[in-house]
């Protein structure tokens, strides 16, 4: 099966999800985001994100508990599937193969 | 109650932003992402302070408003299938096409009323954008402007097209934003080379710049180069070929010389090719402005207006138009500086406004011209019959609604939402239209000769242009979507329990509501094609009283002959000539021949008062003119051969209208051997004629006054013939101008003929709105005998027991036709005040006009209904002759 393409964006935030643990929802993703990485981003941005990787089927949400600051509405919170587990591993392991590839002097001397 | 302690300390974010969130963002997500915006506030409120929270927050909120927020797709919901789906269009146009073959009789009245509509609309479309393009073939053309003056006159401000000869040259020297100028000037005689010789009207005298300003090519001869000097003549193609026949390309004919009149030698420096039939411009003959120069004086004067003068703008740095605003406002006092005292202001006409605005006074501009309010008048009136095609379909649509709602209660039940059976609705629409757009393209293609011979055009459908192709697609969308959008949305309100559950009752009272609405649809199409039709017999009624009305001069059995060169010497002995003639009753010169009398000038009186001035037509006549014309005295005696002091040249004898009497302040018996001066000649008014009318109806009666100058020129010769001689009269009055040895050829007419042609746009309009009323009562009709032959099929049972229990057919008939006449005689009600306030205005154009008459409103009234009676009657007959037994035997 080929495999979903998964963009810059969108892995940063499904790592934030799987950063956040079952605590993921759009507050704490952005919230998180920010302090991570230092991009401010609109909340837009992330909404938006969680749905599309919802639909690629990496993420699956739920409605939790309200609380008294908001509102008492519910949120909506993230967890990582076993198919966004598996691509956020094949990343990882990509790169590391291809950092391996890559040989020893040649960023050195493009870090100049 | 904790929340009410709580709620100081709880921080909101504001109503407005909030409100604007619930309003716009996807329901689906709503309630999460609102709880998660008023989270972050609160932390933005806590970290950066108000004013940076707000900011955020608003900045969030757009970003989860459409367009940019992507919709959540519910999850597991597998009956939740697009409409979109292949598999569901294939199904809707199985559908469709069903409904379109089991209902043949109003697909037909659908489809046909839909095409005629859209036809007729189709070939004003292609005669209004011919109208609006006239000109446009020029390369500069929204840089060239005519220059144009608001005169003061004694009776008013006047717009006059023509200006100064010398104008051109100032405006050019004097403003740099002039790129360049040309003059043109009207001018007609004989040109001959060798034994050739073509008399034309349609000489123009030009600069030599009309050719860089205007886009006439040069089929011979080089632009650069022409009219140089004085002494030069350009053809049109068309004179090459009457000179020198079709094969003139071959000839080497440059460098010919030519006569003028008989006298003048010019010499050919080129051949033009024809104006085009867009052009405001027409000409035969090319001569240089230089040529004028010489031989007419007020070319060079400040204080004659005889000819137009063009500017051709200088475009601005990025090669837009620049604004004629501005420079109008520059060039406006700019007589004043040459004309000392001179205080009429320029004004600036568009290049591609002078064919559709030119409503100039005193026959300042000719050629070539229409009318922007007939264009109106062809917009609304295309407008109005695709409109009463889309109630047809509208009124159909709704009609047959029963037949449909089993169906949208099924699709409903197994769980079509609404949107996706508008669009199934307004697809069908989008069909029904796609279908009558291609039959009307060949309508069109069929019906625009018959349309080109009506409207004097020769219109044809641009297939290869990719804007007509846009405009098809755009008003085939606008169509569906009229027609389409109500029964959309009617037909997709049913709620399946009451369609499906009660059946016929249930969905019987949805058909009820319709009804109001259907009905009112039939009253407004008929308020439009009575209104339509009202003032068809209006229009005629008035064109037939101008050309019947008492014009105070006997037009009939009148011919006149042009004099033309030495003919005009030569007048006196012509006439004695044509008076031996057998068919002559009686014979006339005169300068002009009744049909276009416009030569007017001030005149002097006898007890004017101070500054008390008015402009008086002129003509200049011979002692039998009144009997030829069949004119009447009011007061006074005709003029006469044997009395000297009438022809006296010193002095002159006048006759002058009842009109012109009464605006120097006397009656006709009083106005006798006063004394007036006019073109500086002092003398008597020896009579007064009854008025008549020697200007179209459209304006009223002026002052006139007629000259007795036996020792000067003459334009023309009158010839009265008796009864039934006309043709004999004809011969031998061309065997007479034979025998006057004249070069010009003889050129007549009649002067009923002519004054009918003043008419002739008129007459146009009036045959082009009769055609499109009877369009409009045929389209009416068809949607009349839709809605008719529909509820008699819903009634046949109703119909059926009636019969049973011993209704006669009149009876019956009388049932079904009942309400839909009614409705027609609604419309002739609301209709007869629409068209009388119309037709008001448009009468006010004409100074002498008929009365609209109340039995006109009784006559199309009765023909209306009369016509929507037999088209209901159609059906309704048939109905009532149906055998009971046949309609009642199934269930």
């Amino acid at each position: 099966m080929r495999r979903t393409y998964l963009g810059e964006f969108e892995e940063v935030v499904l790592l934030m999800v799987a950063i956040l643990d079952g605590e993921a929802y759009g507050v704490t993703v952005s919230q998180a985001l920010e302090e991570h990485t230092g991009r401010l981003v609109t909340f837009g941005t992330v909404h938006n994100t969680l749905i599309r990787l919802e639909e690629k089927g990496f993420v699956s949400s739920e409605l939790g508990g309200a609380t008294a600051d908001r509102g008492g509405r519910r949120k909506r919170l993230f967890k990582v599937t076993a198919l966004g587990s598996r691509a956020l591993q094949d990343i990882q392991e990509l790169r590391s193969h291809l950092w391996q590839l890559v040989p020893p002097n040649a960023l050195k001397i493009s870090g100049l | 109650m904790a929340t009410e302690t709580q709620k100081p300390n709880r921080r909101t974010a504001p109503r407005w932003a909030r409100w604007l969130l619930i309003r716009l963002h996807p329901s689906e997500t709503l309630e999460e992402v609102e709880g998660d915006l008023e989270e972050l506030y609160a932390y933005w409120y806590r970290r950066a302070g108000k004013t940076q929270a707000v900011l955020r927050y608003l900045l969030s909120v757009v970003s989860v408003l459409p367009p940019f927020v992507r919709r959540r797709r519910q999850t597991g919901s597998d009956f939740q299938r697009s409409n979109v789906h292949p598999d569901m269009i294939r199904n809707y146009f199985r559908i469709a096409l069903r409904h379109l073959v089991k209902n043949k009789v109003y697909s037909f009245i659908n489809i046909g009323g839909l095409a005629l509509g859209m036809a007729c609309c189709l070939m004003i479309a292609l005669y209004v954008y011919d109208e609006l393009s006239y000109d446009r073939f020029n390369a500069n053309y929204d840089h060239i402007y005519r220059l144009v003056e608001k005169q003061k006159q004694p009776e008013g401000i006047f717009d006059v097209a023509m200006t100064p000869g010398p104008l051109a040259g100032t405006i050019a020297r004097d403003f740099p934003e002039v790129e360049r100028v040309c003059r043109m000037g009207r001018w007609s005689g004989l040109l001959s080379h060798g034994n050739q010789a073509v008399e034309s009207n349609q000489m123009q005298v030009v600069d030599p710049s009309f050719f860089e300003v205007f886009s006439y090519p040069l089929l011979l001869g080089s632009p650069n180069a022409v009219f140089r000097g004085p002494d030069e003549v350009i053809l049109s193609e068309a004179t090459a070929v009457r000179f020198f026949g079709a094969n003139w390309r071959q000839q080497n004919i440059l460098g010919k010389s030519f006569k003028l009149n008989n006298d003048q030698t010019l010499m050919l420096v080129g051949v033009a090719q024809n104006p085009p039939v867009q052009s405001h411009i027409e000409f035969e003959i090319l001569m240089p402005f230089k040529w004028l120069e010489r031989y007419d004086e007020w070319s060079m004067k400040w204080n004659s207006n005889s000819y137009h003068t063009y500017v051709q703008l200088k475009p601005d740095d990025s090669g837009a138009p620049v604004d004629p605003t501005a420079f109008a406002d520059k060039v406006r006092s700019q007589l004043k500086r040459y004309d000392s005292g001179n205080e009429t202001p320029l004004l600036l006409q568009p290049l591609s406004e002078i064919y559709l605005y030119s409503d100039f006074a005193f026959e300042t501009d000719y050629g070539r011209r229409s009318d922007i309010a007939y264009i109106r008048i062809f917009v609304t009136v295309g407008l109005i019959v695709l409109l009463i095609a889309v109630i047809n379909f509208i009124n159909l649509a709704t009609a047959r609604a029963s037949q449909r709602a089993k169906e949208v209660g099924v699709r409903k039940s197994v769980g079509a939402q609404r949107t996706s059976l508008i669009t199934q609705f307004l697809g069908e629409a989008t069909l029904m239209t796609v279908l009558s757009m291609l039959l009307s393209v060949l309508l069109a293609e069929a019906l625009l000769p018959l349309f080109n011979n009506l409207a004097g055009k020769s219109l044809h459908i641009p297939y290869q242009l990719t804007a007509f192709w846009l405009t098809i697609s755009g008003l085939t969308a606008v169509v569906s979507l009229l027609a389409g959008l109500y029964p959309a949305f009617f037909l997709s309100s049913f709620r399946p329990i009451s369609v499906l559950k009660t059946g016929v009752v249930g969905h019987f009272s949805s058909i009820q509501t319709g009804r109001g609405f259907r009905q009112s649809l039939v009253v407004g199409q008929f308020v439009l094609s009575i209104t339509l039709a009202i003032s068809t017999v209006i229009i005629y009624r008035q064109l037939s009283f101008l050309q019947t009305a008492k014009l105070g001069f006997d037009q009939s059995q009148l011919l006149y002959v042009r004099l033309k060169g030495d003919m005009r010497g030569k007048a006196q002995q012509f006439k004695t000539g044509v008076e031996q003639l057998p068919g002559v009753a009686q014979a006339s010169v005169a300068t002009s021949n009744l049909v276009n009398m416009n030569n007017s000038t001030l005149i002097e009186w006898e007890g004017q008062a101070p500054k008390d001035e008015f402009l008086i037509t002129q003509i200049n006549v011979d002692a039998d003119f009144i009997k030829t014309a069949g004119m009447s005295l009011a007061a006074g005696r005709n003029f006469s051969t044997q009395i000297t002091s009438d022809t006296l040249s010193k002095r002159g004898a006048y006759m002058i209208n009842e009109t012109a009497a009464k605006r120097m302040g006397w009656t006709p018996a009083r106005a006798l051997g006063k004394r007036v001066k006019f073109w500086g000649t002092e003398g008597q008014i020896i009579g007064v004629l009854k008025d008549f009318h020697f200007r179209p109806l459209h304006v009223a009666i002026q002052p006139f006054i007629l000259r007795f100058r036996p020792k000067e020129f003459y334009f023309n010769l009158l010839v009265k013939t008796k009864p039934g001689l006309v043709a004999r009269t004809l011969a031998g009055v061309a065997n007479e101008y034979k025998k006057m040895k004249t070069d010009y050829p003889l050129s007549y007419g009649f002067v009923d003929q002519d004054l009918d042609a003043q008419y002739q746009s008129e007459q146009r309009i009036g045959r082009i709105i009769l055609c499109f009323a009877i369009l409009t009562i045929l389209v009416s009709c068809l949607g009349l005998f839709g809605l008719t032959a529909f509820t008699a099929e819903q009634r046949t049972k109703e119909i059926g027991i009636r019969k049973v229990l011993g209704a006669s057919v009149a009876s019956i008939v009388t049932l079904l036709s009942r309400d839909f006449l009614k409705l027609v005689v609604m419309a002739l009600a609301i209709a007869s005040p629409i068209a009388w306030y119309a037709m008001n205005r448009w009468l006010e154009n004409f100074v002498y006009r008929t009365d609209i008459q109340w039995w006109i409103f009784a006559l199309t009234g009765m023909l209306a209904v009369g016509i929507a009676l037999l088209t209901v009657s159609f059906q309704s007959i048939k109905a009532a002759l149906a055998n009971p037994v046949k309609t009642l035997r199934s269930e």
